[in-house]
């Protein structure tokens, strides 16, 4: 029976791709899941998960990943577990690698796709921005560890177990060298993840970007950014779509002038409509697509709005 | 005041060279560059030193003897010392081996901040500053967008974070590891025309396994406990899918599907 450790946190609260991946790492063989988390971010009554351990009575701040890593540990010495999962959010990504250290062992960063191959678990993920894959193996006597975006895979488990939960109260914090002063939500509309349309731009577009918020208005869209516009310094990383980026599941994602590396493309999940514009109709994100317009962007932007706005004048 | 920056090297990834055949990375041909996030660490660390004149600056890289040059550029740039780490046996070190050689020769030093950048444009897993936080049992905050230098000589900073959909601003004591988001306003100047030649050798140095003590189990990779077994050319499916110009029917094509699928009111 593998014993398995998932630590939940608070940005995305309901997503199951952390579940999901276990499922793909024991195959058949039965598990015993844990998650432990914050009240808030843990389910406290019956649930997919075998044991709950909440950590509010730790009085460890979430930010705190010193202490978090120290709890962590004790965790993990007292149960050993075989796998231990993080969401790749910010703060998993930076928990994460701590507890690889306290615990000597390796972590991979981002897995895509997991494959278990005669009991060895091999972990994809994308290398070199995207451009390649990598499988990797832990090699080591410690538990396999790994951090998954949210939304990446998707679980299957629908059955409600018999969750155990405990709260987590004997552990002493050392004092915090970070305190946290102000939090500040950014409006929830700057979020492209939360976009059921998208309306991105690569290096074609580059030159003319402002003009993709003009499309992005009539279709109540979003503006995103491939990699090399935001490292062009045009737009912020916080629109970026790719593996350094946001990963997004609209229902219709318009890439005009991207390429569609495959760093950018691991940042297209579940999406339901591409319609690629670019000048050359064998580019990468083609071939994903379920409409190519062959052309430059700048005038296919021109010529849909003004087909657009026509067409609602006859009205 | 002595700020440590962590910098590392990555290959250009614009010039981008693989040996379909062989499935390998043909790193020789590509252009190593600065890593742009490390950069900004970097850059913020000048600023500081122009606000702070007292402040010293070091930048410390693992990685090829062939990038010995680019560090002295940035001993141009009124960086003070750089410092590489560079042996045969660190090759295929893992982020578990490579934070743990870094942190053997940082054990040694005496500093108030070690910056880094957050994610790096070659492996992009933006561990090894948490992991190198962790080895030193230091406090480590990443996606930093902004810092603010007010308390600094009270052994403070505040640091506003990128957090998904927050914006949180932290104080943190020193020593702490930082790690920097591109979006900071900060950018490495270029080196004067007239330092371009300027000597700057005698504040380079270059250290090795045995320099840190370090056994060669320890380090590359019989000190890794991760490892690549395959790496590929991620193969794209096809979908079915309609190809159309970018002309009067491709864009009624396209109309007509976006007002099919409710797009368009």
């Amino acid at each position: 029976m593998k014993k398995i450790l998932v630590y939940l946190d608070g940005n995305h609260p309901n997503d199951l791709s952390l579940l999901g991946a276990c499922e793909l790492m024991v195959e058949d063989q039965a598990f015993e899941i844990t998650a432990i988390g914050t009240q808030d971010n843990v389910p406290n009554t019956n649930s997919v998960y075998d044991h709950v351990l909440i950590i509010d009575k730790c009085n460890i701040n979430s930010y705190d990943t010193l202490n978090l890593t120290e709890l962590l540990k004790e965790v993990h010495f007292q149960h050993h577990y075989d796998i231990i999962l993080f969401s790749a959010s910010p703060i998993g990504r930076i928990l994460a690698p701590r507890l690889a250290i306290a615990l000597h062992t390796g972590l991979v960063a981002d897995v895509t796709d997991i494959k278990s191959n005669q009991g060895v678990i091999e972990m994809i993920r994308p290398a070199y921005s995207g451009k390649l894959m990598a499988q990797i193996v832990s090699i080591g006597e410690g538990p396999i560890m790994m951090s998954v975006r949210p939304g990446v895979f998707q679980s299957t488990q629908t059955q409600i177990k018999q969750t155990s939960i405990t709260y987590l109260e004997d552990y002493q914090p050392k004092p915090s060298k970070i305190r946290l002063l102000e939090t500040h939500a950014k409006a929830k509309t700057e979020d492209i993840r939360d976009s059921k349309v998208i309306i991105s731009g690569g290096a074609g577009i580059i030159d003319n970007f402002n003009r993709l918020q003009d499309l992005a208005t009539i279709l109540n869209a979003q503006v995103a950014a491939s990699r090399k516009v935001v490292d062009a310094g045009i737009v912020k990383r916080k629109i970026q779509v790719g593996q350094s980026g946001k990963t997004v599941s609209p229902k219709l994602y318009i890439a005009l002038g991207i390429s569609g590396s495959v760093q950018h493309i691991e940042g297209l999940k579940n999406v339901e409509t591409i319609i690629a514009v670019n000048t050359d109709k064998l580019a990468p994100i083609c071939s994903l697509a379920q409409i190519v317009v062959e052309g430059d962007a700048l005038e296919f932007i021109e010529k849909l709005i003004h087909k657009i706005e026509q067409n609602s004048l006859n009205f | 005041m002595k700020i440590i920056c962590l910098i590392k090297y990555v290959p250009d990834m614009e010039d981008f060279k693989y040996d379909y055949e062989r499935n390998v990375l043909i790193r020789e041909k590509m252009n190593q560059i600065l890593n742009p996030e490390d950069a900004c660490a970097v850059a913020f660390a000048l600023s500081l030193k122009k606000s702070y004149p007292h402040t010293e600056i070091e930048v410390v890289s693992m990685g090829p003897r062939n990038i010995t040059h680019k560090l002295e550029d940035l001993l141009r740039l009124n960086v003070d010392y750089a410092t590489l780490i560079s042996d045969l046996a660190f090759v295929g070190s893992d982020t578990y081996a490579t934070s743990k050689v870094l942190s053997e020769y940082l054990k040694k030093q005496s500093y108030d901040v070690i910056l880094s950048g957050t994610h790096t444009l070659d492996g992009d897993t933006s561990h090894v500053p948490a992991q190198v936080a962790q080895w030193l049992n230091l406090p480590h905050l990443s996606n930093i967008i902004n810092i603010k230098t007010h308390e600094i000589e009270l052994g403070r900073l505040e640091l506003s974070v990128d957090s998904d959909h927050h914006v949180m601003t932290y104080e943190t004591q020193l020593p702490a590891v930082l790690s920097l988001q591109k979006d900071v306003p900060y950018k490495l100047p270029y080196v004067r025309y007239e330092d371009l030649n300027k000597d700057v050798s005698n504040r380079l140095k270059i250290i090795s396994c045995l320099d840190l003590n370090l056994s060669k189990v320890d380090v590359g990779f019989d000190g890794s406990k991760t490892k690549v077994t395959k790496t590929f050319v991620k193969t794209l499916t096809r979908s079915d899918k309609i190809e159309v110009a970018n002309d009067d029917t491709g864009i009624q094509v396209v109309y007509e599907f976006l007002k099919e699928k409710g797009f368009i009111s």
